[in-house]
Protein backbone atom coordinates (compact mmCIF):
# COMPACT_ATOMS: atom_id res chain seq x y z
CA UNK A 1 0.00 0.00 0.00
CA UNK A 2 2.72 2.13 0.95
CA UNK A 3 5.18 1.20 -2.15
CA UNK A 4 2.17 1.92 -4.28
CA UNK A 5 0.82 5.44 -3.02
CA UNK A 6 4.90 5.96 -3.05
CA UNK A 7 4.85 4.71 -6.77
CA UNK A 8 2.15 7.29 -7.61
CA UNK A 9 3.93 10.32 -5.72
CA UNK A 10 7.14 9.63 -7.58
CA UNK A 11 5.20 9.29 -11.26
CA UNK A 12 3.16 12.67 -10.94
CA UNK A 13 6.30 14.54 -9.63
CA UNK A 14 8.36 12.54 -13.04
CA UNK A 15 5.72 14.07 -15.06
CA UNK A 16 5.79 17.76 -13.87
CA UNK A 17 9.63 17.65 -14.42
CA UNK A 18 9.01 16.68 -17.75
CA UNK A 19 6.72 18.68 -18.94
CA UNK A 20 8.54 21.94 -17.02
CA UNK A 21 11.83 21.21 -18.55
CA UNK A 22 10.05 20.90 -22.48
CA UNK A 23 8.16 24.26 -21.78
CA UNK A 24 11.36 26.13 -20.93
CA UNK A 25 13.41 24.34 -23.92
CA UNK A 26 10.60 25.86 -25.95
CA UNK A 27 10.75 28.79 -24.51
CA UNK A 28 14.45 28.73 -24.45
CA UNK A 29 14.51 28.66 -28.33
CA UNK A 30 11.48 30.92 -28.45
CA UNK A 31 13.55 33.40 -27.62
CA UNK A 32 14.56 36.23 -30.37
CA UNK A 33 17.82 34.79 -31.20
CA UNK A 34 19.82 36.33 -34.19
CA UNK A 35 23.23 36.27 -35.85
CA UNK A 36 26.05 34.17 -34.91
CA UNK A 37 23.64 33.29 -31.60
CA UNK A 38 21.06 31.75 -34.01
CA UNK A 39 23.61 30.07 -36.24
CA UNK A 40 25.08 28.23 -32.89
CA UNK A 41 21.88 28.20 -31.08
CA UNK A 42 20.95 24.38 -30.00
CA UNK A 43 18.12 22.59 -30.02
CA UNK A 44 17.20 22.84 -26.91
CA UNK A 45 13.94 20.95 -27.13
CA UNK A 46 15.49 18.02 -28.88
CA UNK A 47 18.18 17.93 -25.98
CA UNK A 48 15.26 17.98 -23.71
CA UNK A 49 13.66 15.38 -25.37
CA UNK A 50 16.87 12.97 -25.69
CA UNK A 51 17.52 13.32 -22.17
CA UNK A 52 13.86 11.67 -21.04
CA UNK A 53 13.87 9.48 -23.61
CA UNK A 54 17.08 7.97 -22.13
CA UNK A 55 16.19 8.64 -18.23
CA UNK A 56 12.05 8.07 -18.64
CA UNK A 57 11.56 6.03 -21.52
CA UNK A 58 8.55 4.53 -20.54
CA UNK A 59 7.33 8.35 -20.49
CA UNK A 60 9.02 10.58 -23.78
CA UNK A 61 9.44 8.37 -26.32
CA UNK A 62 8.69 8.63 -30.12
CA UNK A 63 5.11 10.17 -29.90
CA UNK A 64 6.03 13.09 -28.15
CA UNK A 65 9.26 13.46 -29.96
CA UNK A 66 7.27 13.34 -33.39
CA UNK A 67 4.75 16.48 -31.74
CA UNK A 68 7.17 18.75 -30.83
CA UNK A 69 8.99 18.06 -33.91
CA UNK A 70 5.99 19.34 -35.42
CA UNK A 71 5.96 22.47 -33.35
CA UNK A 72 9.74 22.77 -34.05
CA UNK A 73 8.79 22.68 -37.47
CA UNK A 74 6.42 25.54 -37.27
CA UNK A 75 8.51 28.02 -34.90
CA UNK A 76 11.53 27.64 -37.67
CA UNK A 77 9.49 27.78 -40.63
CA UNK A 78 10.28 24.60 -41.65
CA UNK A 79 8.31 21.91 -44.24
CA UNK A 80 5.72 19.90 -41.87
CA UNK A 81 7.21 16.60 -41.01
CA UNK A 82 10.92 17.66 -41.47
CA UNK A 83 12.17 18.21 -37.79
CA UNK A 84 9.25 15.69 -36.34
CA UNK A 85 11.45 12.76 -38.30
CA UNK A 86 14.84 13.68 -37.31
CA UNK A 87 13.24 14.03 -33.62
CA UNK A 88 12.11 10.33 -33.90
CA UNK A 89 14.90 8.95 -35.64
CA UNK A 90 17.14 10.72 -32.80
CA UNK A 91 14.88 8.95 -29.76
CA UNK A 92 15.43 5.70 -31.66
CA UNK A 93 18.93 6.16 -31.76
CA UNK A 94 18.89 7.10 -27.91
CA UNK A 95 17.11 3.87 -27.41
CA UNK A 96 18.92 1.60 -29.37
CA UNK A 97 22.14 2.68 -27.32
CA UNK A 98 20.44 3.59 -23.81
CA UNK A 99 22.01 0.81 -21.50
CA UNK A 100 25.40 1.79 -22.72
CA UNK A 101 24.86 5.32 -22.20
CA UNK A 102 23.81 5.14 -18.47
CA UNK A 103 27.06 3.51 -17.97
CA UNK A 104 28.81 6.52 -18.80
CA UNK A 105 29.78 10.03 -17.13
CA UNK A 106 28.99 13.16 -18.54
CA UNK A 107 31.63 13.81 -20.97
CA UNK A 108 31.33 10.45 -22.21
CA UNK A 109 27.74 10.96 -22.73
CA UNK A 110 28.05 14.09 -24.59
CA UNK A 111 31.10 12.68 -26.80
CA UNK A 112 28.30 9.80 -28.23
CA UNK A 113 25.53 11.88 -28.44
CA UNK A 114 27.30 14.22 -30.93
CA UNK A 115 27.35 11.62 -33.74
CA UNK A 116 23.64 11.06 -32.61
CA UNK A 117 22.85 15.34 -33.31
CA UNK A 118 24.84 15.15 -36.41
CA UNK A 119 22.70 12.58 -37.46
CA UNK A 120 19.28 14.27 -36.84
CA UNK A 121 20.67 17.27 -38.43
CA UNK A 122 21.74 15.55 -41.53
CA UNK A 123 18.31 14.01 -41.72
CA UNK A 124 16.84 17.56 -41.61
CA UNK A 125 19.23 18.67 -44.19
CA UNK A 126 18.10 15.38 -46.38
CA UNK A 127 14.59 16.18 -46.00
CA UNK A 128 14.76 19.84 -46.86
CA UNK A 129 16.92 18.97 -49.82
CA UNK A 130 13.93 16.10 -50.98
CA UNK A 131 11.51 18.83 -50.27
CA UNK A 132 12.86 21.06 -53.12
CA UNK A 133 15.10 23.87 -51.11
CA UNK A 134 18.24 24.24 -51.29
CA UNK A 135 20.00 24.63 -48.20
CA UNK A 136 22.19 27.72 -47.05
CA UNK A 137 25.26 26.58 -46.27
CA UNK A 138 25.99 23.77 -44.22
CA UNK A 139 25.99 25.53 -40.78
CA UNK A 140 23.10 23.83 -40.34
CA UNK A 141 25.67 21.25 -38.73
CA UNK A 142 26.86 23.39 -35.75
CA UNK A 143 23.53 23.15 -33.79
CA UNK A 144 24.71 19.69 -33.27
CA UNK A 145 27.92 20.94 -31.75
CA UNK A 146 26.56 22.93 -29.21
CA UNK A 147 23.70 20.28 -28.75
CA UNK A 148 26.16 18.22 -27.42
CA UNK A 149 27.89 20.79 -25.43
CA UNK A 150 24.52 21.58 -23.76
CA UNK A 151 24.19 17.40 -23.53
CA UNK A 152 27.68 17.49 -21.26
CA UNK A 153 26.47 20.51 -18.71
CA UNK A 154 22.15 18.95 -18.24
CA UNK A 155 24.18 15.32 -17.81
CA UNK A 156 27.23 16.76 -15.64
CA UNK A 157 24.34 18.59 -13.44
CA UNK A 158 21.75 15.77 -13.35
CA UNK A 159 24.61 13.56 -11.98
CA UNK A 160 26.01 15.52 -9.19
CA UNK A 161 22.78 16.47 -8.18
CA UNK A 162 21.29 12.57 -8.28
CA UNK A 163 24.34 10.87 -8.76
CA UNK A 164 25.25 8.16 -11.54
CA UNK A 165 23.63 5.10 -10.00
CA UNK A 166 20.43 6.84 -9.34
CA UNK A 167 20.06 7.72 -13.15
CA UNK A 168 19.88 4.57 -14.23
CA UNK A 169 16.21 3.32 -14.02
CA UNK B 1 19.98 -6.94 -34.25
CA UNK B 2 20.33 -6.57 -31.16
CA UNK B 3 17.26 -5.30 -28.78
CA UNK B 4 17.83 -2.09 -27.19
CA UNK B 5 17.73 -2.81 -23.14
CA UNK B 6 14.32 -4.02 -21.44
CA UNK B 7 12.21 -1.26 -23.33
CA UNK B 8 9.61 -3.43 -25.35
CA UNK B 9 8.52 -6.63 -23.80
CA UNK B 10 5.18 -6.85 -23.77
CA UNK B 11 4.71 -4.06 -26.60
CA UNK B 12 3.03 -5.30 -29.81
CA UNK B 13 5.85 -3.55 -32.32
CA UNK B 14 9.58 -3.11 -32.22
CA UNK B 15 11.44 0.15 -32.26
CA UNK B 16 12.38 -0.50 -35.56
CA UNK B 17 8.85 -0.87 -36.60
CA UNK B 18 7.56 2.52 -35.10
CA UNK B 19 10.15 4.37 -36.53
CA UNK B 20 9.45 3.29 -40.03
CA UNK B 21 5.44 4.25 -38.85
CA UNK B 22 6.65 7.56 -37.71
CA UNK B 23 8.68 8.14 -40.38
CA UNK B 24 6.31 6.80 -43.22
CA UNK B 25 3.89 9.67 -41.66
CA UNK B 26 6.20 12.29 -40.97
CA UNK B 27 6.97 11.63 -45.03
CA UNK B 28 3.68 12.11 -45.88
CA UNK B 29 3.36 15.06 -43.88
CA UNK B 30 5.85 17.03 -45.41
CA UNK B 31 4.69 16.15 -49.09
CA UNK B 32 1.10 17.04 -47.78
CA UNK B 33 2.80 20.31 -46.84
CA UNK B 34 5.24 21.00 -50.05
CA UNK B 35 3.07 19.66 -52.79
CA UNK B 36 -0.39 19.97 -51.80
CA UNK B 37 0.01 22.89 -49.76
CA UNK B 38 -2.60 21.23 -47.10
CA UNK B 39 -1.29 21.92 -43.73
CA UNK B 40 -2.21 26.35 -43.69
CA UNK B 41 -4.72 25.00 -41.02
CA UNK B 42 -2.14 23.34 -38.63
CA UNK B 43 0.21 26.31 -39.46
CA UNK B 44 -2.62 28.54 -38.26
CA UNK B 45 -3.25 26.36 -34.84
CA UNK B 46 0.45 26.51 -33.91
CA UNK B 47 0.12 30.45 -35.06
CA UNK B 48 -2.69 31.06 -32.28
CA UNK B 49 -1.39 28.71 -29.54
CA UNK B 50 2.53 30.68 -30.06
CA UNK B 51 1.91 34.20 -30.48
CA UNK B 52 0.86 34.46 -26.57
CA UNK B 53 4.50 32.89 -26.22
CA UNK B 54 6.60 34.28 -28.71
CA UNK B 55 5.38 38.12 -27.08
CA UNK B 56 6.36 36.91 -24.02
CA UNK B 57 9.31 35.56 -24.79
CA UNK B 58 10.19 38.85 -26.10
CA UNK B 59 9.04 41.39 -23.77
CA UNK B 60 12.09 40.75 -21.33
CA UNK B 61 14.64 41.84 -24.36
CA UNK B 62 12.25 44.93 -25.02
CA UNK B 63 12.74 46.25 -21.51
CA UNK B 64 16.37 45.46 -21.69
CA UNK B 65 16.47 47.47 -24.94
CA UNK B 66 14.76 50.33 -23.19
CA UNK B 67 16.71 50.19 -20.11
CA UNK B 68 19.76 50.48 -22.69
CA UNK B 69 18.63 53.27 -24.47
CA UNK B 70 17.76 55.18 -21.57
CA UNK B 71 21.41 55.12 -20.29
CA UNK B 72 22.83 56.84 -23.65
CA UNK B 73 25.37 59.33 -22.91
CA UNK B 74 23.79 62.50 -22.54
CA UNK B 75 26.77 64.21 -25.13
CA UNK B 76 25.72 61.53 -27.98
CA UNK B 77 21.87 62.51 -27.68
CA UNK B 78 23.32 65.83 -28.42
CA UNK B 79 25.54 64.63 -31.27
CA UNK B 80 22.38 63.26 -32.45
CA UNK B 81 20.04 66.03 -31.79
CA UNK B 82 22.20 68.24 -33.53
CA UNK B 83 22.44 65.92 -36.59
CA UNK B 84 18.87 65.76 -36.77
CA UNK B 85 18.61 69.49 -36.81
CA UNK B 86 20.72 69.55 -39.74
CA UNK B 87 18.84 66.53 -41.10
CA UNK B 88 15.43 68.52 -40.67
CA UNK B 89 16.54 71.37 -42.44
CA UNK B 90 17.49 70.06 -45.48
CA UNK B 91 14.55 67.61 -45.60
CA UNK B 92 12.17 70.38 -45.41
CA UNK B 93 13.44 71.65 -48.48
CA UNK B 94 13.03 68.29 -50.16
CA UNK B 95 10.24 68.24 -48.63
CA UNK B 96 8.68 71.26 -50.80
CA UNK B 97 10.24 70.20 -53.59
CA UNK B 98 8.75 66.82 -53.75
CA UNK B 99 5.02 68.30 -52.60
CA UNK B 100 5.67 70.62 -55.77
CA UNK B 101 6.22 67.73 -58.34
CA UNK B 102 3.73 65.70 -55.91
CA UNK B 103 0.80 67.82 -57.33
CA UNK B 104 2.40 68.31 -60.77
CA UNK B 105 2.51 64.58 -60.91
CA UNK B 106 -1.33 64.30 -59.69
CA UNK B 107 -2.24 66.56 -62.32
CA UNK B 108 -0.38 64.81 -65.38
CA UNK B 109 -1.33 61.55 -64.14
CA UNK B 110 -4.87 62.59 -64.35
CA UNK B 111 -4.73 63.47 -68.02
CA UNK B 112 -3.16 60.38 -68.68
CA UNK B 113 -5.66 58.45 -66.49
CA UNK B 114 -2.61 56.07 -65.46
CA UNK B 115 -3.51 53.46 -62.42
CA UNK B 116 -2.19 54.46 -59.12
CA UNK B 117 1.28 53.35 -58.13
CA UNK B 118 1.45 50.44 -55.89
CA UNK B 119 2.82 50.56 -52.23
CA UNK B 120 0.20 53.84 -51.29
CA UNK B 121 -0.68 52.06 -47.95
CA UNK B 122 1.73 51.34 -45.73
CA UNK B 123 1.38 49.65 -42.33
CA UNK B 124 4.10 49.71 -39.44
CA UNK B 125 5.31 46.21 -37.72
CA UNK B 126 7.87 44.66 -35.59
CA UNK B 127 10.06 41.76 -35.42
CA UNK B 128 8.79 38.56 -33.48
CA UNK B 129 11.62 36.61 -34.00
CA UNK B 130 14.03 35.03 -36.61
CA UNK B 131 13.49 31.72 -37.32
CA UNK B 132 16.73 28.66 -37.54
CA UNK B 133 15.49 27.58 -40.80
CA UNK B 134 18.57 26.31 -43.04
CA UNK B 135 16.58 26.80 -46.23
CA UNK B 136 15.55 30.16 -46.62
CA UNK B 137 16.08 33.05 -45.02
CA UNK B 138 12.93 34.63 -43.11
CA UNK B 139 12.00 36.85 -40.14
CA UNK B 140 8.60 36.58 -38.46
CA UNK B 141 6.35 40.08 -37.59
CA UNK B 142 3.45 40.75 -35.34
CA UNK B 143 0.53 41.97 -37.89
CA UNK B 144 -1.16 39.49 -39.65
CA UNK B 145 -4.15 38.91 -42.14
CA UNK B 146 -5.63 40.60 -38.80
CA UNK B 147 -4.31 43.65 -39.87
CA UNK B 148 -5.49 42.92 -43.48
CA UNK B 149 -2.21 42.13 -44.68
CA UNK B 150 -1.53 39.89 -47.95
CA UNK B 151 1.07 37.47 -48.92
CA UNK B 152 3.49 38.96 -51.46
CA UNK B 153 3.28 42.30 -50.08
CA UNK B 154 6.63 44.20 -49.69
CA UNK B 155 8.13 44.94 -46.82
CA UNK B 156 10.88 48.20 -46.45
CA UNK B 157 12.33 49.94 -43.21
CA UNK B 158 13.95 52.92 -43.18
CA UNK B 159 16.78 52.61 -45.14
CA UNK B 160 15.31 50.31 -47.92
CA UNK B 161 13.51 47.10 -49.45
CA UNK B 162 13.92 44.21 -46.41
CA UNK B 163 11.78 41.41 -48.45
CA UNK B 164 8.11 39.82 -49.10
CA UNK B 165 5.44 38.66 -47.27
CA UNK B 166 5.51 34.66 -47.93
CA UNK B 167 3.21 33.51 -45.04
CA UNK B 168 -0.22 34.79 -43.58
CA UNK B 169 -1.21 34.19 -40.12
CA UNK B 170 -4.20 35.28 -38.36
CA UNK B 171 -1.70 37.65 -36.11
CA UNK B 172 1.46 37.13 -37.36
CA UNK B 173 3.36 36.93 -40.64
CA UNK B 174 6.45 35.48 -42.45
CA UNK B 175 8.73 37.78 -44.61
CA UNK B 176 11.36 36.02 -46.93
CA UNK B 177 14.38 38.46 -47.07
CA UNK B 178 15.66 39.75 -50.37
CA UNK B 179 18.96 37.82 -48.83
CA UNK B 180 17.23 34.40 -49.95
CA UNK B 181 19.13 32.91 -53.03
CA UNK B 182 15.31 31.82 -54.10
CA UNK B 183 13.75 35.74 -53.69
CA UNK B 184 14.04 37.65 -57.18
CA UNK B 185 13.55 40.97 -57.33
CA UNK B 186 13.46 43.48 -60.19
CA UNK B 187 16.00 45.99 -59.96
CA UNK B 188 18.02 48.97 -62.24
CA UNK B 189 21.37 50.31 -61.73
CA UNK B 190 20.36 54.09 -60.84
CA UNK B 191 23.44 55.37 -62.51
CA UNK B 192 22.79 54.13 -65.94
CA UNK B 193 19.06 52.80 -65.72
CA UNK B 194 20.08 49.09 -66.83
CA UNK B 195 17.50 46.84 -65.64
CA UNK B 196 18.68 43.67 -63.78
CA UNK B 197 17.35 40.75 -61.48
CA UNK B 198 18.69 40.42 -58.08
CA UNK B 199 18.67 37.62 -55.85
CA UNK B 200 20.20 36.21 -52.51
CA UNK B 201 23.84 35.44 -52.38
CA UNK B 202 25.67 32.10 -50.93
CA UNK B 203 27.45 34.41 -48.44
CA UNK B 204 24.82 35.27 -45.47
CA UNK B 205 23.19 38.87 -46.25
CA UNK B 206 24.67 39.68 -49.48
CA UNK B 207 22.73 39.85 -52.81
CA UNK B 208 23.82 38.96 -55.92
CA UNK B 209 22.94 40.33 -59.68
CA UNK B 210 21.94 37.17 -61.62
CA UNK B 211 22.56 37.42 -65.66
CA UNK B 212 24.32 40.95 -66.36
CA UNK B 213 25.87 40.85 -69.71
CA UNK B 214 29.51 40.71 -69.14
CA UNK B 215 30.32 44.00 -70.60
CA UNK B 216 27.45 46.22 -68.72
CA UNK B 217 28.23 49.43 -67.36
CA UNK B 218 28.50 48.98 -63.78
CA UNK B 219 30.76 49.77 -61.05
CA UNK B 220 31.49 49.40 -57.26
CA UNK B 221 29.53 52.08 -55.21
CA UNK B 222 26.33 51.57 -58.20
CA UNK B 223 23.13 52.08 -55.94
CA UNK B 224 20.45 49.63 -57.27
CA UNK B 225 16.79 50.43 -57.13
CA UNK B 226 13.26 48.27 -57.57
CA UNK B 227 12.38 48.82 -61.27
CA UNK B 228 8.72 48.06 -60.76
CA UNK B 229 8.38 46.02 -63.81
CA UNK B 230 6.37 43.20 -61.43
CA UNK B 231 3.87 45.29 -60.13
CA UNK B 232 4.80 43.78 -56.69
CA UNK B 233 7.39 46.58 -55.66
CA UNK B 234 6.80 50.31 -56.04
CA UNK B 235 9.72 51.34 -58.21
CA UNK B 236 12.29 53.27 -56.68
CA UNK B 237 13.09 51.51 -53.59
CA UNK B 238 16.42 51.27 -52.68
CA UNK B 239 17.82 48.05 -52.72
CA UNK B 240 21.77 47.33 -52.69
CA UNK B 241 24.87 48.64 -53.47
CA UNK B 242 27.50 47.13 -55.36
CA UNK B 243 30.69 45.97 -53.94
CA UNK B 244 32.10 43.91 -56.39
CA UNK B 245 32.78 43.28 -59.79
CA UNK B 246 34.23 40.10 -61.51
CA UNK B 247 34.49 39.50 -64.88
CA UNK B 248 35.35 35.64 -65.71
CA UNK B 249 37.15 35.09 -68.66
CA UNK B 250 35.13 33.66 -71.28
CA UNK B 251 32.13 33.78 -69.06
CA UNK B 252 28.95 35.29 -70.79
CA UNK B 253 27.75 36.78 -67.38
CA UNK B 254 29.54 38.93 -64.62
CA UNK B 255 29.66 38.04 -61.43
CA UNK B 256 28.15 41.33 -58.97
CA UNK B 257 28.42 40.99 -55.50
CA UNK B 258 26.09 43.79 -53.49
CA UNK B 259 25.18 44.58 -49.95
CA UNK B 260 21.38 45.45 -49.71
CA UNK B 261 20.87 48.52 -47.87
CA UNK B 262 18.39 47.80 -45.22
CA UNK B 263 19.32 46.23 -41.91
CA UNK B 264 17.50 43.24 -43.70
CA UNK B 265 18.39 40.68 -40.53
CA UNK B 266 18.78 43.55 -38.02
CA UNK B 267 15.76 45.38 -38.20
CA UNK B 268 13.00 45.48 -35.29
CA UNK B 269 10.73 48.30 -36.77
CA UNK B 270 9.24 47.25 -40.49
CA UNK B 271 6.78 49.23 -42.59
CA UNK B 272 4.86 46.68 -45.11
CA UNK B 273 3.56 47.81 -48.24
CA UNK B 274 0.17 46.80 -49.79
CA UNK B 275 1.15 45.62 -53.45
CA UNK B 276 -0.95 46.84 -56.05
CA UNK B 277 -1.59 43.73 -57.43
CA UNK B 278 -2.47 40.05 -56.06
CA UNK B 279 1.02 38.90 -56.68
CA UNK B 280 2.07 35.37 -56.81
CA UNK B 281 4.22 33.48 -54.38
CA UNK B 282 8.06 33.36 -54.98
Amino acid sequence: MRRSREVAQESSAGWLRIVITLVVAVLFKQMPWSGWALTLRPDFVLVVVLFWALHRPSRVGMGMAFALGLLSDFQDGMVFGQYGMAYVLGVYAVQYFRLRFLQFDAAQQSAQMLPIFLLVQVLVLVVGWLSGRSPQGINILLPALSGALVWYLIAFAAQSLHGRNALRQ
Amino acid sequence: MATPGQLMFARGLSPTARLIIWMLLGASLAVADVRLGALGVLRSTFSRVMQPVQQATLAPFQLAAGVGGFLVRHHELQQERDRLRDERLGLQRELYAARDSQRENQELRSLLALARRPGQSALAANVLYQGQDWFSRRITVDKGASSGLREGSPVIDAQGLVGQVTRVYPGASEVTLISNSEQLTPVFVARTGQRALAAGASQIDQIEIRFIPIHADIQPGDLLLTSGIDKVYPPGLPVARVIRITRPQGGAYARVECVPLAGVSRDRALLILSPAIEAPRP
